[in-house]
């Protein structure tokens, strides 16, 4: 009886040793490298580059076919390129840059101010060594200038465009000649009638409006409102403007066109505001090209016009994305030729033709032109305008300052204290201290 | 018994009869039943208690994703949030909700169970029925009743029109959002608080009601005196439950309102969200995470102090 208790005794131990090495190997194996750290080089001399993007929409396949043309160019570099939602990018990628793992390329945000999360981490290489206008060299003197602007922070360049976008109007064709509009407005004046005109019922709940405004969760259409005034939202000292004259005139004339006039549903999303126009209850909507395809599948009779021009002249919103190199990358030469490339006139007419998209140059004008609706947004480049360009907090800014004003006064708030209230709001964030 | 040799030198010692002394001090033996747990307290150390102990940390740190050093900020990050307005504005939001949700949850879910106590073909498909909206998951349930709620295309609204109604803004007006937020919070959750209910509602002896009515105790001196006594541990666990997860409002208002219009909708964790994995401020996120953490325990302990709930109930 003793020894079989000894030999049960010795079993259980034999058991429990087992079972805390698995347990501890398990641990150790959820906690090893994970292959992260960028590409290597295969037996044949190959770089392999890894680049992780946010395009997961219906203009990723543009993205892939750009890459996959880069491979078959460059035999001794191969660029593997995947896709992941913005906000699983924005969890993972600055831990992981600023820890030396992660890939070689990537764009970190849609939003062109999140590259400072990645300079102040020193995170990114400047690529200035590699700027020039040789055909391995990224000629950025052709990026539009806001877009050169916003990547050169204290006179290094750190990204490059990975794409380029400019907001038009779109129209619906139909709904305009029922109303017996025979042009899309050319001007503000005629923006505003025609928005007014094109706004049918009754009762503050119209069957129809004349334009479909969003202010949350989507690329900023107020912006342009102001700018068409000569107003802003941040000077070039850093300091809040957005209550300023130029800018409490356009966000009183704009507000008060939808609180009162209601041309336009109030706190919708950029979805929402999509929805409606594709859904023919708005006449009219400012958006980018990746709206296009899905309001003409959509049915509409689409027209495409540049934003009407205001007292300051011609004027839109431009997005674009950063592309940017990994300072620990093992490959950054291989890296910054994938980027000379990605950003030469070859790629981007092609990219321009597959997906609608402008160039991201501002020297392709005739290459480009004979594609209607690309010429429409590449036409609007040279006036184009980033929003909160260079503002390090710029996320803040928006959601903190600007969304909560244009949704207080689309309410019908008094337009000089939401906009005080904005302006202080902004200030204390961009850290401005006025006199 | 066989003796042990001992090494050279030392003194052989005959061991006495009887018990060993309790004073005598006995030589530690290795216990397996602790390799055993060590799987189970390598992971919640890994995964729970490190993370606890780290957020606390990094709530006393300017601490942002992806720099290499967090300066040491002490208690300002607590100091900061007690001067923000809007995180004063989320902690009443989430307190309304919960509060709202929790009262509605359950009260609703009791009217429900006492009215579907009997099983018949055509209660168990109410059942069915009531309870099918909590296995939905949160975020769908939200985005459905965002559409269904849409001011222009949605099916709520295109009704109410039809009927001569006018349809509000449900989810754009500062004064409908949250109690919109609320109402289908309730409605996705008071299909299990009815289970939970109706399985111990089930499980009251008969004899107890019979002895009352022989009593001469009406219906609502049967539901006073005998069932809600015999449903007080369920009650106060359904309670417990709704109340907490109420207080960790996140999905319905990211998925419906993304917290909006004008934060009339943003829940605390909606906030935490914003900070931590927005702005990447780690460390003021961190802070709020450890506040609303001290609120949950504060109003757990509350609740069962007030139900003076013990184990012999």
């Amino acid at each position: 009886m003793h020894v079989s208790h000894r030999r049960i005794h010795g079993y259980g131990r034999a058991a429990a040793a087992l079972a805390a090495a698995t347990t501890v190997s398990l641990l150790l194996a959820g906690c090893g490298d994970n292959g992260a750290g960028g590409g290597g080089t295969s037996a044949g001399g190959v770089v392999n580059l890894t680049m992780l993007t946010g395009f997961t929409g219906p203009d990723a396949p543009s993205y892939q076919a750009l890459v996959k043309q880069f491979n078959a160019t460059h035999p001794k570099i191969h660029v593997t390129m995947t896709a992941e939602p913005w906000a699983t990018i924005g969890q993972k990628l600055p831990a992981s840059w600023a820890t030396g793992q992660g890939p070689d390329l990537a764009t970190p945000s849609s939003d062109p101010g999140s590259i400072f999360t990645y300079i102040k981490t020193n995170s990114v290489l400047p690529l200035d060594s590699s700027v020039g206008t040789g055909p391995t060299q990224i000629d950025s003197a052709a990026f539009p200038a806001p877009v050169k602007s916003a990547f050169t922070v204290d006179g290094k360049l750190y990204a490059v465009p990975a794409n380029m976008a400019t907001l038009v109007l779109y129209y619906n064709k139909a709904m305009f000649a029922a109303a017996g509009i025979t042009a899309p407005p050319a001007t503000e004046a005629d923006f505003v009638a025609d928005a007014k005109k094109l706004t049918t019922g009754s009762g503050g709940k119209p069957s129809q409006y004349g334009i479909s405004l969003a202010d949350n969760n989507t690329i900023q259409m107020w912006p342009i409102l102001q700018w068409m005034n000569g107003g802003d939202i941040i000077g070039q000292d850093g300091c809040a403007v957005v209550d300023s004259p130029a800018s409490t005139d356009a966000l009183t004339k704009w507000s008060q066109l939808v609180a009162k006039d209601h041309i336009s549903p109030v706190g919708q999303s950029g979805a929402d505001a999509d929805t409606l126009f594709s859904a023919k209850k708005a006449a009219m909507e400012i958006n980018g090209p990746w709206a296009a395809a899905g309001f003409t599948s959509a049915g509409i009779d689409l027209g495409i016009a540049q934003v009407p021009v205001g007292s300051a002249g011609p004027v839109t919103l431009a997005s674009t994305v950063p592309l940017m190199i990994a300072r620990t990358s093992k490959h950054p030469q291989q890296a910054q030729e994938f980027l000379a490339w990605y950003t030469g006139k070859t790629a981007q007419t092609q990219f321009s033709r597959i997906s609608g998209f402008p160039p991201a140059r501002t020297d392709l004008g005739s290459a480009v032109a004979s594609d209607p609706t690309v010429a429409e947004f590449a036409k609007a480049l040279p006036h184009a305008k980033l929003y909160l360009a260079g503002q390090a907090n710029a996320t803040s800014i928006d959601t903190d300052a600007y969304v909560p004003l244009v949704q207080k006064i689309e309410r019908g708030a008094d337009v000089a204290s939401a906009a005080a209230s904005a302006a202080k709001t902004i200030d204390s964030l961009t850290g401005c201290h006025k006199n | 018994m066989s003796s042990t040799p001992l090494a050279p030198g030392r003194p052989r010692t005959r061991r006495p009869h009887g018990p060993r002394p309790s004073h005598r001090p006995r030589r530690p033996r290795f216990n397996s039943a602790y390799l055993f747990i060590l799987p189970s307290v390598l992971l919640i150390g890994v995964f729970i208690a490190e993370p606890i102990v780290q957020s606390g940390w990094m709530s006393l740190h300017d601490w942002t994703v992806g720099e290499s050093h967090h300066k040491f900020v002490g208690l300002d990050n607590y100091t900061a949030l007690y001067h923000d307005h809007r995180f004063w504005n989320a902690l009443r939001v989430t307190v309304v909700y919960t509060a709202a949700v929790t009262a509605g949850q359950v009260l609703l879910g009791l009217a429900i169970a006492s009215r579907l106590r009997r099983t018949t073909w055509y209660t168990a498909l109410l059942r069915t029925a009531y309870f099918f909206p909590f296995i939905a998951s949160l975020v769908v349930s939200g985005i459905v009743w965002k559409f269904l709620l849409d001011p222009q295309v949605g099916l709520v609204d295109a009704w109410l029109s039809k009927a001569g109604v006018t349809p509000p803004d449900w989810l754009q007006s500062t004064s409908l959002a949250l109690p919109t937020v609320i109402a289908v919070g309730i409605w996705k959750n008071v299909g299990f608080t009815m289970i939970v209910l109706l399985a111990s509602m089930q499980q009251i002896p008969p004899d107890l009601y019979e002895a009352a009515a022989l009593d001469g105790a009406g219906p609502w001196q049967r539901f006073r005196h005998v069932t809600l006594p015999a449903l007080r541990p369920a009650l106060l666990f359904t309670t417990l439950i709704a109340t907490v997860t109420g207080l960790q409002l996140f999905d319905l208002v990211f998925s419906m309102t993304s917290g909006g219009p004008i934060f009339h909708t943003e829940s605390v964790v909606m906030y935490l969200y914003q900070k931590g994995f927005v702005e990447f401020r780690m460390g003021y996120a961190s802070a709020v995470a450890w506040v609303l953490f001290v609120v949950i325990l504060a109003v757990s302990a509350l609740q069962l102090r007030l139900s003076r709930y013990r184990d012999a109930d």
